[in-house]
């Protein structure tokens, strides 16, 4: 630095920057009005993004300061995007839920085949009148409950 | 950075004279300012993820929701809104015009300058009052209380996530104005301090740090005002 004492950032430039802000309110407030679509969320974003620049790098200084504070400054911001991106990553891609089993599907195999172990033969459920050595009685109750 | 060098000795005692305002441990006051920097940067980075963690939830509801966001928040009050964020932007230039003055020995401007910012604060909580009260008085509150009534708020009752959107609206916009509401007493004592001569251009440095925290209250509201009031 040529002079002693502290960076002075010019007035022409913080009511330029002042001025930008305004222009890019503007033009949110605007947007808002366009149908965009998809696009609306990333527009409205990116403005305000540009608008946080702005602020940061003139009126916060950080354009000319030690560059230890714009690291900083720049390793909290990737921060927030991980933060919002993993977040959604797993938030977004959920999708239908309502088809989960609380068992593993080793629990279920072993289930399956315990199952089929257990089986009955065919041949064994074959029904013949000699099966039912007591059929008489439903008839006798049949008929007392007719008289 | 130029090391600065005291222009006359303040402490006899000392072998090396140096300003009134530098701590022992720092070897200039550029040192100084610069290490009150980084600590003031890496509290700021502290309040980002803050509100980042509110941001998210946000997102994650608007994106499960997105029609019912889109809904709820057409129900708040654009204009109202708009005049807010020029309110915000307008102090963050006052409370920068105020460092540009006290940078240059300019005491008195930078005191009306602090003063400007805190009156502009004080305008954007005076809305936000507004707009709160508009909304309790038709059963707009936060969780769940959230009873909906009226012309414009009736079509709110049949939707699942409209309370999950008023409720992030007035635990972000809240948690802001209390930024702000703090910051304005920062701004306040600064600005009694200012007056009764504790900066110059040789000392300055609550000034820039209370400075950097109220831009940071700005930039959260320019975020907040497009995703709350506009989409």
């Amino acid at each position: 630095m040529a002079h002693d004492g502290p960076h002075i950032v010019p007035k022409s430039i913080l009511f330029a920057v002042f001025g930008g802000l305004l222009f890019l309110t503007a033009l949110t407030v605007g947007a808002a009005y366009i149908p965009l679509g998809p696009l609306d969320v990333p527009v409205a974003i990116a403005l305000a993004a540009t608008k946080a620049t702005l602020v940061v790098l003139f009126f916060m200084h950080l354009k000319y300061d030690n560059p230890v504070n714009a690291l900083t400054f720049a390793i909290g911001s990737i921060f927030v995007v991980v933060f919002v991106a993993v977040t959604l990553l797993d938030t977004a891609f959920r999708g239908d839920l309502g088809n989960v089993n609380s068992k593993t599907v080793q629990e279920l195999r072993a289930e399956q085949e315990r199952q089929e172990a257990q089986a009955i033969p065919a041949d064994s459920l074959r029904i013949a009148p000699a099966d039912y050595p007591n059929q008489g009685r439903g008839a006798s109750m049949g008929a007392d409950g007719g008289s | 950075m130029a090391t600065h060098t005291a222009p006359a000795p303040t402490d006899t005692d000392d072998d090396h004279a140096h300003p009134a305002h530098l701590e022992h441990h720092f070897v200039s006051s550029t040192q100084q300012f610069d290490s009150a920097k980084l600590g003031m940067w890496v509290f700021l980075i502290t309040e980002i993820l803050l509100f980042s963690g509110m941001f998210v939830a946000y997102a994650v509801f608007r994106q499960w929701n997105p029609e019912v966001f889109v809904a709820a928040s057409s129900t708040l009050d654009q204009l109202w809104g708009t005049i807010n964020t020029v309110v915000l932007l307008t102090s963050s230039l006052t409370v920068a015009l105020a460092i540009h003055s006290i940078k240059q020995d300019q005491v008195k401007t930078c005191v009306y300058y602090l003063l400007s910012t805190l009156g502009l604060a004080g305008i954007f909580m005076v809305i936000k009052y507004i707009e709160y009260t508009a909304k309790f008085e038709h059963g707009i509150y936060p969780g769940a209380a959230f009873d909906p009534h009226g012309v414009h708020y009736e079509h709110l009752a049949g939707m699942a996530a409209a309370p999950q959107f008023f409720s992030i609206y007035f635990v972000m916009t809240g948690i802001h104005g209390l930024h702000v509401i703090i910051g304005m007493l920062v701004i306040a004592a600064i600005a009694v301090m200012a007056w009764r001569g504790s900066f110059s251009s040789e000392w300055y440095t609550p000034v820039e740090l209370t400075g950097l925290y109220w831009h940071l209250v700005d930039i959260v509201w320019i975020f907040l005002f497009p995703l709350m009031y506009l989409i």
